[in-house]
C-alpha cells in the first residue's frame, strides 16, 4: 500500500486514472448485476412492498418465501424442472459424445477435399442456421412421426427436444475440443502407438483424460443453452414435455404484471445456468473465447 | 501451454491445420471419428430444410396442407408491405445493437486490459448475462421498464427527468428491447476481446511506447491490426445472432406497441405458430437463411483474407 501512495505522489495524474478505472468497474458490475438482483428481491417481496423503493431485505422490507413455496408446490413446475433437466443433460451428453469424436478426428487426422479447415467451418456454420426456420419442418415431422408411432420422436416428447438441442449446439464441443486435442503433444500418443495401442484406445485412454477441462466447458455450455432454449421447446412440447422456459412464458396474467410470478419464475430459469457458470467460469471464459485465450 | 500467436490460434480453428500431415493412412479410422457427427447434422438439418423447401410450395389453411401453389409463397414475400417494413426494422436493430455491443465491449476490454485484482472477478460476473435465459430476460425487462413506478423510470424521476413511456411508445419500446440485447451480449464482446488482448505479444506495444508512440497511435497501428481477425469473428457471430432474435420480443413486447418491435424472426414464428400458415413461414424462413448466408459469405471472406495474408507473411 505504501508503494502505491509513493507511486501516486510521483505521478499525481495516475490517481485520476485509477479512480476512473474503479468507477468504471463499479458501473459495469452494477449494470450487470442489477437485473438479476431486481428479479431476486421481487421474488421474496409481498405485493405491497413491490412499489416501495426498497432494496435491502429485513432492513427495508420483510422478506417472504411464500411465493417460492407456492411455486415449487405446483406439480407442473416440478414436472417442467424435471423436463428441463432431462433436456439439458441429455442434449449435453449427446452433443459431447458426437462432438468429442469429431473434434479428435479433426485434430489428429489430415483431411483432403473437404479439408480440415472447411470441415471445421462447416461445423461452425451450423450455428448460422436460424432455429426459427426449423420450427415448421420439425413440427410437421414430429407430428407425422408421432402419428406413425415412432418411439421418442413424436410431438410432446422430451426426447425429441434432447435430439434437437444436441444438434443445434453440436458446434460448441467440436470447436472447443478440436483446439484442446491439438494442444496435446503428439509424442505422448506416438509413444502409446509404439506400445501397440489402437487408435481408439489412444483416444479414450490417453487423449480424453487430458482434455477433461474442455469436456467440462463444452458440457456446461451446451447444457445452459439447451436449458434456455424456447422456440423449439414451445413448438414440440404440448403438455407433458413442457420445460421451464415455456412455463415462464405463462407467468403473465391478464390483469397486469405479476411481479412475484415474474420474479420467482425468472430466478428459477436463471439460477441453474448461473450457478454452473459461476462455478466453472474460469474454464467457460476460455471456451467461449473460441480459441483466443491461452490456458 | 505452448506459445501461440493470436492469428495462429484463429488460423488453427478456422483454416487448415498448420504443419505437416500427421498421418496419411487410416482413412477408415478418421471417418469413424468425424462421420457420426456429420451424418447426425445432415440428418437433422438437411432433411428438415428439404422438407421446408417442399412445404414452401404449398398453400396451408389452419395447419392443413391445401394445394401446390408453385412460387406463390415466395412472390407474396415481396408484395407484403408489412414484411418489407419488418426487414428494414430488423436491419436497423441489428446494426445498432451490434455496433453498440462491439464498441462498448471492445472499449471495456481495452480499459480492463491491465494487471489488477478486480479483473478476474469482473470476468466471472460478466459471464452471467450470457447464460441468462432470453425468454426470462424479456419478462424481467418488462418489469424493469414498467412505466408506472418501474425502477428505471423511478431513477429517471429521482434525477429530475420525466417518466419515459418505455413500453407504450413505439420508439422507446424499440430502444428498450435493444437495451436488453445489449445487456446480454456486450459481455460476450468484452470477454473475447479481453482474451484476445491478453494474448497479444507485449513486446511490440512496449517498443512502440519507448519510441514515443501515443496511446491512440499504438491502438490504431498495432493493437487493432493484430486484433482484426478476432474482431471480425465476433462481428460475424454477433450479427448472425442478432438477426435470429425471437425470444426477447415474445416475452417483452409481443411485437408491440403496434408493430414497433416486431423483428423478422418473430414475424416468421408468428406466421407459423399463430396463423399456422406453414407454407408462408417456410418461404419467409428461406429468405432469412438467404440473408444470413450472404452476410456470412461477405464477412467470412474478410476473416479468411486476413488469415491468408498472415499466412503469406509468415512464409
Amino acid at each position: 500500500m505504501s508503494d502505491y501512495f509513493e507511486r501516486i505522489r510521483r505521478h499525481p495524474s495516475r490517481l485520476a486514472g485509477d479512480i476512473f478505472i474503479i468507477f468504471m468497474l463499479i458501473v459495469v458490475i452494477a449494470w450487470t448485476l442489477f437485473p438479476l438482483y431486481w428479479a431476486f428481491i421481487n421474488s421474496i417481496k409481498f405485493p405491497y412492498d413491490v412499489y416501495g423503493a426498497t432494496w435491502i431485505p429485513w432492513l427495508q422490507f420483510e422478506p417472504t418465501t411464500k411465493f417460492w413455496r407456492e411455486l415449487l408446490d405446483q406439480r407442473e413446475i416440478r414436472n417442467a424442472l424435471k423436463n428441463s433437466l432431462i433436456i439439458s443433460i441429455g442434449a449435453a451428453t449427446l452433443a459431447l459424445f458426437l462432438g468429442t469424436l469429431a473434434a479428435y478426428g479433426l485434430a489428429r487426422f489430415r483431411f483432403k477435399d473437404p479439408s480440415n479447415g472447411s470441415l471445421t467451418t462447416w461445423f461452425l456454420s451450423q450455428r448460422v442456421l436460424p432455429p426459427v426456420i426449423f420450427v415448421t419442418p420439425f413440427y410437421l415431422l414430429a407430428r407425422e412421426l408421432g402419428l406413425r408411432g415412432v418411439p421418442f420422436l413424436g410431438l410432446d416428447s422430451v426426447w425429441t427436444l434432447v435430439l434437437l438441442n444436441a444438434t443445434f449446439n453440436l458446434p460448441f464441443p467440436v470447436i472447443i475440443l478440436t483446439q484442446m486435442f491439438r494442444e496435446i503433444p503428439k509424442e505422448i500418443e506416438e509413444a502409446a502407438q509404439v506400445d501397440g495401442a489402437s487408435r481408439l484406445e489412444i483416444f479414450y485412454k490417453i487423449a480424453l483424460p487430458l482434455v477433461a477441462p474442455g469436456l467440462v466447458v463444452a458440457f456446461v455450455i451446451v447444457m445452459a443453452f439447451s436449458w434456455n432454449e424456447y422456440i423449439l421447446a414451445v413448438t414440440i412440447a404440448v403438455k407433458n414435455a413442457i420445460p421451464i422456459p415455456v412455463i415462464i412464458a405463462g407467468a403473465e396474467s391478464t390483469r397486469g404484471i405479476d411481479y412475484q410470478a415474474v420474479g420467482t419464475r425468472t430466478v428459477l430459469a436463471l439460477l441453474p445456468p448461473a450457478i454452473i457458470a459461476l462455478v466453472a467460469s474460469r474454464y467457460i471464459i476460455r471456451g467461449l473465447s473460441l480459441g483466443a485465450v491461452k490456458g | 501451454m505452448s506459445e501461440t500467436t493470436l492469428t495462429e490460434t484463429v488460423a488453427r480453428d478456422f483454416g487448415p491445420p498448420p504443419g505437416k500431415p500427421s498421418r496419411q493412412k487410416g482413412d477408415g479410422t478418421k471417418w469413424f471419428f468425424v462421420g457420426p457427427a456429420i451424418i447426425w447434422i445432415l440428418l437433422f438439418t438437411l432433411f428438415p430444410l428439404l422438407y421446408a423447401m417442399r412445404t414452401s410450395f404449398y398453400a396451408f389453411r389452419s395447419g392443413k396442407m391445401l394445394r401446390w401453389v408453385e412460387f406463390d409463397n415466395y412472390r407474396n414475400l415481396f408484395s407484403d408491405e408489412a414484411l418489407i417494413a419488418n426487414l428494414q426494422r430488423t436491419i436497423i436493430y441489428v446494426i445498432v445493437v451490434v455496433a453498440v455491443e462491439m464498441v462498448l465491449g471492445f472499449l471495456l476490454a481495452l480499459l480492463f486490459n491491465r494487471q489488477m485484482r478486480g479483473v478476474s472477478s469482473l470476468r466471472t460476473i460478466m459471464v452471467l448475462p450470457l447464460f441468462a435465459s432470453p425468454i426470462a430476460l424479456g419478462y424481467l425487462g418488462k418489469t424493469i421498464f414498467y412505466e408506472i413506478d418501474g425502477p428505471v423510470n423511478r431513477a429517471i424521476e429521482a434525477l429530475g427527468g420525466n417518466a419515459v413511456p418505455w413500453l407504450s411508445n413505439p420508439t422507446w419500446a424499440f430502444v428498450a428491447i435493444m437495451v436488453v440485447d445489449i445487456w446480454q451480449w456486450t459481455p460476450f464482446v468484452f470477454l473475447v476481446s479481453l482474451a484476445g488482448l491478453q494474448g497479444l505479444p507485449q513486446d511490440i506495444t512496449e517498443a512502440a511506447e519507448v519510441d514515443g508512440a501515443s496511446a491512440f497511435q499504438r491502438l490504431r497501428s498495432i493493437t487493432l491490426p493484430l486484433m482484426a481477425p478476432i474482431l471480425w469473428l465476433i462481428l460475424l457471430l454477433r450479427t448472425i445472432d442478432a438477426f435470429k432474435v425471437v425470444d426477447i420480443v415474445i416475452s417483452m413486447t409481443l411485437g408491440g406497441p403496434g408493430r414497433a418491435t416486431e423483428l423478422y424472426g418473430f414475424y416468421i414464428f408468428r406466421t407459423a405458430r399463430r396463423f399456422f400458415n406453414y407454407g408462408a413461414a417456410a418461404a419467409q424462413g428461406y429468405l432469412l437463411l438467404f440473408i444470413v448466408m450472404v452476410l456470412v459469405s461477405l464477412l467470412w471472406s474478410r476473416i479468411k483474407n486476413l488469415y491468408d495474408t498472415d499466412e503469406a507473411e509468415a512464409r
